[in-house]
């Protein structure tokens, strides 16, 4: 009981007031708001509460003292921290937790409140301490970030959205293009055919029949890209393959049989259409028969990938004996050095062989 | 040029002038008829019921606002025994069950490929020899395979 009233005059003596005790004076005078309840009085009482407290809180001494701590809490405080700060008084627990309280002046702020028990010899409970800490910044700190967070994942959402919408309206241009693309040279081959109709003299006729085949061979090239999984990539033997069978099924009173042996042999979209015109004339020149002739012909086609080169041979068995003239020979002369690639063309003992080299990658 | 076993009686449905008439040349280049040209659905509505053609070659963008599939439904029901080939540069725009037509020439087409096709066409409609290989220029529907069994 001495020890008791010690505590409680301590409150209303000075530090240099000369009763000489140093914890009290401590307790005091820190910045910690600190106070003291009395669990074996009713309602627990606040018996001291130090100067930090007051300041904190707004209350004078006198109006705190005798008093259950409870009077901070205020309409938006947690109910539920609240019953957790309760239920752990009264098992005698410590216990540790953020609560909203408000000041004399209505003003709030968060609480770090911590309170343990002072139990005496035989482990009954004395007091309890309490410490007040203003956390009001970190809460504020914590949910401005929470605030920040949402917001930047909106931002990123919103931007993803955008990525979104671009990707699919560029996407939606690639195909109008494309579909624009293949309008306009149906239509070109659609006028130049026409055109070949009104030729009477067989000599300009020829000529636009070949001026055909390169719009067709070009036109070609543009359905075999887009119709690919990648339209990036041009694989010069499915193209040779196809380009030959067009051209022996326009000749059923010929006979051209086509074999193929085809492994993956691609070259850069970049470079279709000048390989796809080569391969055009190579074949229009030894496959085809001219016009009103007929054509007997085995047609071996090969491609594979070597290194970074994809290779093309076609292999001419039968009873032509061509080697590329006038301005077929010029197109592939040219074409060949603009796509950087190398044409081979050697005379065999039955007939004809081509061999075409292009890089797989740009350059 | 070619002589087709047994000429084909085609309707050709394109909104575009110059490749109806090209389309049409081409076809009666390898020895099959013409027998109209329309450009829109009501065109197609607009025709004898008893003019049944063998073929009809489709575009899916038509004049009027109307599509190729429109016109399908239609042959389908007036026609059901027309052979449909959509003609088109927009293939992604048909279902994958091409609902009930035959196949596809995907434009920009070429005249080797068109006569090639029909050629094709010509003999699994009549059941000519055994089943030739399609070209590279006609892509096949589930309803062209039925008609060769």
């Amino acid at each position: 009981m001495e020890q008791r009233l010690d505590w409680t005059l301590t409150e209303a003596l000075d530090y240099d007031h000369g009763r000489g005790d140093p914890f009290a004076a401590a307790v005091r005078s820190t910045r910690m708001a600190m106070i003291i309840t009395d669990p074996n009085l009713p309602d627990n009482p606040i018996v001291f509460a130090n100067r930090a407290f007051q300041q904190l809180t707004g209350y004078e001494r006198h109006e705190v003292m005798g008093r259950n701590c409870r009077f901070l809490q205020g309409g938006d405080t947690d109910r539920r921290t609240v019953a957790r700060l309760g239920e752990a008084i009264a098992k005698g627990h410590d216990v540790s937790v953020d609560l909203l309280n408000y000041r004399k002046d209505g003003s709030r702020f968060w609480n770090a409140l911590f309170v343990s028990s002072v139990r005496d010899d035989e482990g009954r409970i004395k007091f309890f301490f309490a410490s007040q800490m203003d956390v009001t910044a970190r809460i504020d700190d914590q949910s401005r970030i929470a605030q920040e967070k949402a917001r930047v994942e909106a931002e990123v959402g919103r931007r993803m959205a955008q990525l979104q919408n671009s990707l699919e309206a560029q996407q939606l241009l690639l195909h109008e293009v494309d579909h624009r693309v293949k309008n306009n040279m149906t239509m070109i081959g659609s006028i130049l055919r026409l055109q070949m109709r009104e030729a009477d003299d067989p000599r300009t006729k020829a000529l636009l029949r070949a001026m055909m085949a390169r719009v067709d061979a070009l036109a070609a090239v543009h359905r075999s890209l887009y119709q690919s999984e990648d339209i990036t990539r041009f694989d010069i033997g499915t193209y040779a393959v196809n380009l030959a069978q067009d051209l022996g099924q326009a000749h059923p009173d010929s006979n051209i049989r086509i074999r193929a042996d085809l492994s993956r042999a691609e070259v850069p979209a970049g470079q279709a259409s000048a390989i796809g015109l080569i391969i055009n004339e190579i074949l229009t020149q030894t496959v085809a028969p001219p016009e009103g002739q007929h054509a007997e012909a085995v047609v071996t086609i090969t491609a594979t990938t070597e290194g970074q080169e994809a290779q093309l041979t076609i292999d001419v068995d039968g009873n032509r004996d061509a080697a590329p003239s006038g301005l077929g020979a010029l197109i592939i002369a040219r074409l060949a050095a603009q796509a950087r690639c190398r044409v081979g063309w050697n005379a065999t003992q039955t007939g004809t062989r081509l061999h075409i080299a292009a890089t797989r990658e740009s350059t | 040029m070619t002589q087709p076993i047994s000429p084909l009686d085609v309707l050709v449905v394109e909104d575009e002038f110059l490749i109806a008439m090209d389309l049409g040349m081409i076809i009666e280049d390898a020895g099959h008829r013409v027998i109209a040209s329309a450009a829109s659905l009501q065109d197609v509505e607009a025709l004898p019921q008893d003019n049944r053609p063998d073929l009809a070659l489709v575009d899916m963008q038509l004049a009027r606002d109307t599509t190729g599939l429109q016109v399908n439904a239609l042959i389908r029901e007036r026609w059901p025994g027309t052979v449909v080939v959509f003609v088109t540069a927009n293939p992604k725009k048909i279902p994958e069950d091409f609902e009930g037509a035959h196949g596809l020439i995907a434009k920009p087409f070429t005249s080797l490929g068109v006569t090639a096709a029909l050629t094709y066409l010509e003999r699994v409609m009549h059941k000519v020899g055994p089943a030739p290989a399609a070209p590279g220029s006609l892509v096949t529907a589930p309803a062209l395979a039925a008609l060769r069994v």
